[in-house]
């Protein structure tokens, strides 16, 4: 059972990862960075639970909205520039956060031990869950709580103007500007969105695993968070759960007979996928499993307007 | 500033300088497979280290001298180099970047994983010349194998420069890279020339990997990203497409490194390269040299 | 109503336009010739703010926007189309009219509306336009598989969702059939009823000097000519330069 709670909490919050990315691809920049304000919101909600003895809603609002002001203050110089060259902005970026960390030392006195992040070492002993009597049924409900309001407030994002205005962007700056749409405005919301999002999932994880250290934060996290949202395609918010789904159970559970290899399996999936179907599993147009709702409720209204 | 304190930082800059130039080499090839395909190769780093970690089989193995164990090095990065073309570039859509970069992200992965498996993720020791050779100026030394390291890179540039310039394939190559089209009519077959591109720059590679063996002493699957990281930003300090600006940001990026290290010490390294290219792209985002090839 | 001031535009030593000055006057169909490479995109280009000027001013209802970031120039009223059809193809018709909506009056909406959903009144405007453009019957098709003549219509629909006073037009004629010239002729005349003024960049000689008022002549990024259509027909440096673009598009054609 417990093993099974497990999983769902990692694909919980491997899926806010995942959507962090997805938000600020639909604008279609290659955002490299998600794994750092992953990290940004791992370390700093473990500190407020942990060093600050916070509630843990507070911490998690806390580290997100940190991570989400870095997100916004990196988009700006790191928009500048297009496409690949962002690539490298922001896989640079994410390195700096990961070294960072790699280099803070800060503990405090908390119960008669030292605790907080000890540099190379990792930021241990974030119990707040255990230490509260959370049981995993309570950790595993919370998390999805969370991967859910957000799943629908992308959702409903998507479906709105904003979200065509995003897709707009994404398909053709150049005719996106000159409809009048803000170009920085718009990248520099995605990517702040994007940041607070990633924020949450590593606010989460940080407490679910009870210890964080650097080299979890790696430029193949950052691989996994916009390997989600292209391998389960653009189209839909659900194709990103559907990717999580896809590698964390069938590649890492399903497959955990073949050791290691599995890892290279990851590898060549994704450049399998990207052969075969270069626009992501579930492809370019909307999927209209989940969509028929919306087309015919704005048909009517339309109409209902002439 | 105390006087040791300042020899540390010569020494330190002479070595970074010495050792950029595998910096340089692996920005030549993610900039020259930008300037080619305006796509970037995120596999490359990995399938320089994939090439040097094939030439361990023969120095390990076989008992090869060192010399020929970095000429296979550098044809077993060709050949990586090839494969990386086939399975991630060839076949995904033109139209649809975002396919390329991420198959490539996935060969990455891939290459690191089977370098992981095949050598347990322990490092293994890399054969060098001239290790034990040093010349002395003063109080710098400076290291023989270091200076092998540094005149391999540099002859490798001249026989690429040599290629591009002077020979058939180079010409038609840059052709391509400028006006693609034009190339097109003009019979130029940019799918042969893409492949060769990566089998160019992968042959560089294999060298640079080789290199970054014999300077380290050691090979390790942990050289992977860093060397992707740090090549990356080569590149892009030099500004995407141009290979001087590559060869000098990589010298540039060498000394930094260093410089940095005895600044701030080994944990806080890179932090500071980093932020140096963050530098770049806020005061001059074309790169060193604002090649045309850069502003699409 | 737009002026421009000795507009200058250098890519590297090429002089793509050199000191043109004009001016358009409100109401006007303003053409705007010239062989291949003249410098006609490229001004296009400058005046609603993709590429930086060189040197010389842009002026709009007298007003200096030589400096205004693109799409603040929309808001100011100059919306435009392009040369080779640029549409949001992820995005259904409908959609692609819904995020243009972008003018003055859209502006002044709450936060919610402007974000979420849109008011009643501009759903209303997206249904008028699907109406004028006859794509009513498309609305939820992607854009991307729309046929040609379709993606023009719905182009020009794009560019008029922000109610612009100002409309660019790069040659909206390209690759259209007699019949579908006819219409579109047509439907310039009814933009110009609806109070825009447009500045048409066009190669077809029939459509410009059948429509409009009056005519400026690129050649090498400099202005040659300018006047009425009739003046322009007569005018013999104009004839010199289009036969020679003429002779070098039959070549490129035959190429």
């Amino acid at each position: 059972m417990d093993f099974y709670l497990g999983l769902l909490q990692i694909i919980g919050v491997h899926t806010l990862l995942g959507l962090s990315a997805y938000i600020v691809l639909l604008t279609g920049q290659v955002s490299m960075a998600q794994a750092g304000f992953f990290a940004i919101g791992a370390y700093v909600a473990g500190m407020c639970t942990v060093m600050f003895g916070f509630h843990i809603l507070p911490a998690i609002l806390l580290a997100s909205l940190l991570a989400s002001l870095v997100a916004c203050a990196v988009g700006f110089p790191a928009l500048r520039v297009k496409g690949l060259m962002l690539v490298v902005a922001t896989l640079a970026f994410g390195e700096i956060v990961r070294l960072f960390f790699f280099n803070v030392h800060w503990q405090v006195e908390r119960n008669g031990a030292m605790v907080g992040p000890e540099g190379p070492e990792g930021f241990r002993r974030i119990r707040y869950f255990p230490e509260n009597g959370w049981t995993s049924i309570d950790i595993t409900a919370f998390i999805w709580v969370i991967v859910i309001l957000v799943m629908l407030a992308l959702w409903w994002m998507d479906r709105s103007r904003a979200g065509a205005v995003l897709r707009a962007v994404g398909h053709d700056e150049t005719a996106a500007q000159s409809v009048g749409i803000n170009l920085t405005a718009v990248k520099v919301s995605a990517m702040t969105a994007g940041g607070f999002i990633a924020g949450l999932g590593g606010s989460i994880y940080a407490h679910t695993t009870t210890h964080v250290e650097h080299l979890i934060f790696s430029v193949v996290l950052a691989t996994f968070a916009i390997a989600y949202p292209i391998l389960g395609g653009l189209s839909h918010v659900m194709g990103t759960l559907l990717a999580v789904v896809f590698v964390q159970v069938f590649l890492v559970e399903v497959l955990r007979f073949m050791g290691d290899w599995r890892n290279m399996l990851f590898g060549a999936l994704i450049v399998l996928v990207m052969n075969l179907r270069p626009h992501g599993l579930l492809g370019e147009q909307p999927a209209r499993m989940f969509d028929f709702l919306r087309s015919r409720s704005r048909r009517e209204e339309t109409h209902a307007a002439t | 500033m105390d006087y040791f304190f300042f020899i540390d930082l010569v020494q330190g800059f002479a070595d970074g300088v010495l050792f950029g130039t595998t910096y340089a080499l692996i920005g030549i090839g993610f900039t020259l497979i930008f300037g080619v395909m305006h796509k970037l190769n995120l596999a490359y780093g990995a399938a320089s280290i994939g090439g040097a970690y094939v030439s361990l089989i023969a120095f390990l193995g076989l008992g090869w001298p060192p010399i020929p164990t970095f000429a296979i090095s550098a044809v077993g990065a060709g050949v990586i180099g090839y494969v990386v073309y086939f399975c991630c570039f060839k076949f995904t859509p033109v139209r649809h970047p975002l396919a390329a970069l991420m198959a490539s992200v996935g060969m990455l992965l891939f290459i690191d994983e089977v370098i992981v498996h095949e050598s347990d993720g322990m490092p293994q020791p890399y054969p060098s010349v001239m290790d034990h050779a040093e010349i002395t100026l003063g109080e710098i030394w400076i290291r023989g194998d270091l200076i092998f390291v540094f005149l391999m890179s540099v002859v490798s540039m001249g026989v690429l420069l040599w290629l591009l310039y002077r020979t058939r394939l180079g010409v038609a190559t840059r052709a391509v890279s400028q006006e693609a089209t034009a190339a097109r009519l003009c019979g130029i077959n940019p799918d042969r020339i893409n492949a060769s591109t990566f089998v160019i720059t992968g042959v560089l590679g294999g060298v640079a990997g080789a290199m970054i063996g014999a300077a380290v002493g050691v090979l390790s699957p942990l050289l992977a990203v860093p060397v992707t990281v740090k090549g990356l930003i080569v590149a892009v300090i030099g500004g995407l497409g141009s290979i001087p600006g590559a060869i000098i940001a990589g010298l540039m990026v060498g000394a930094a490194e260093n410089i940095f290290l005895v600044m701030r010490g080994i944990t806080e390294r890179d932090i500071y390269v980093m932020l140096l290219l963050f530098v770049f792209l806020v005061l001059r985002p074309g790169g060193l040299f604002r090649s045309a090839s850069s502003q699409h | 109503m737009l002026q421009l001031d000795r507009l200058s535009k250098h890519f590297g030593g090429v002089r793509a336009v050199d000191e043109v000055s004009l001016t358009v006057e409100r109401g006007q169909i303003f053409g705007l010739i010239g062989p291949n490479g003249s410098g006609k995109s490229t001004t296009v280009n400058l005046v609603c703010g993709l590429f930086p000027v060189t040197s010389g001013r842009v002026l709009f209802d007298g007003e200096d926007i030589t400096e205004l970031p693109t799409h603040r120039r929309l808001a100011g009223g100059i919306a435009r189309t392009f040369q080779n059809i640029r549409l949001f193809e992820n995005l259904t018709v409908w959609q692609n009219l819904w995020v243009a909506q972008n003018g003055a009056e859209d502006r002044q909406q709450g936060f919610l509306k402007r974000w979420y959903s849109g008011n009643r009144q501009g759903r209303a405007e997206i249904e008028e336009l699907l109406e004028f453009s006859r794509l009513h019957d498309k609305r939820d098709l992607l854009a991307g598989n729309l046929a040609f003549g379709e993606q023009r219509r719905l182009e020009m629909a794009r560019a008029l969702a922000a109610k612009p006073s100002f409309l660019l037009l790069d040659e909206p004629a390209a690759g259209m059939s007699q019949e579908e010239l006819k219409q579109l002729s047509e439907r310039i005349r009814a933009l110009r009823e609806r109070g825009a003024t447009v500045l048409l960049v066009e190669h077809v000689m029939d459509l410009v000097m059948d429509i409009t008022d009056r005519i400026a002549v690129l050649n090498f990024g400099r202005k040659i000519a300018e006047g009425t259509p009739e003046e322009i027909q007569a005018n013999e440096d104009v004839r010199k330069a289009y036969l020679g673009g003429a002779a070098e598009q039959e070549e490129a054609a035959s190429a």
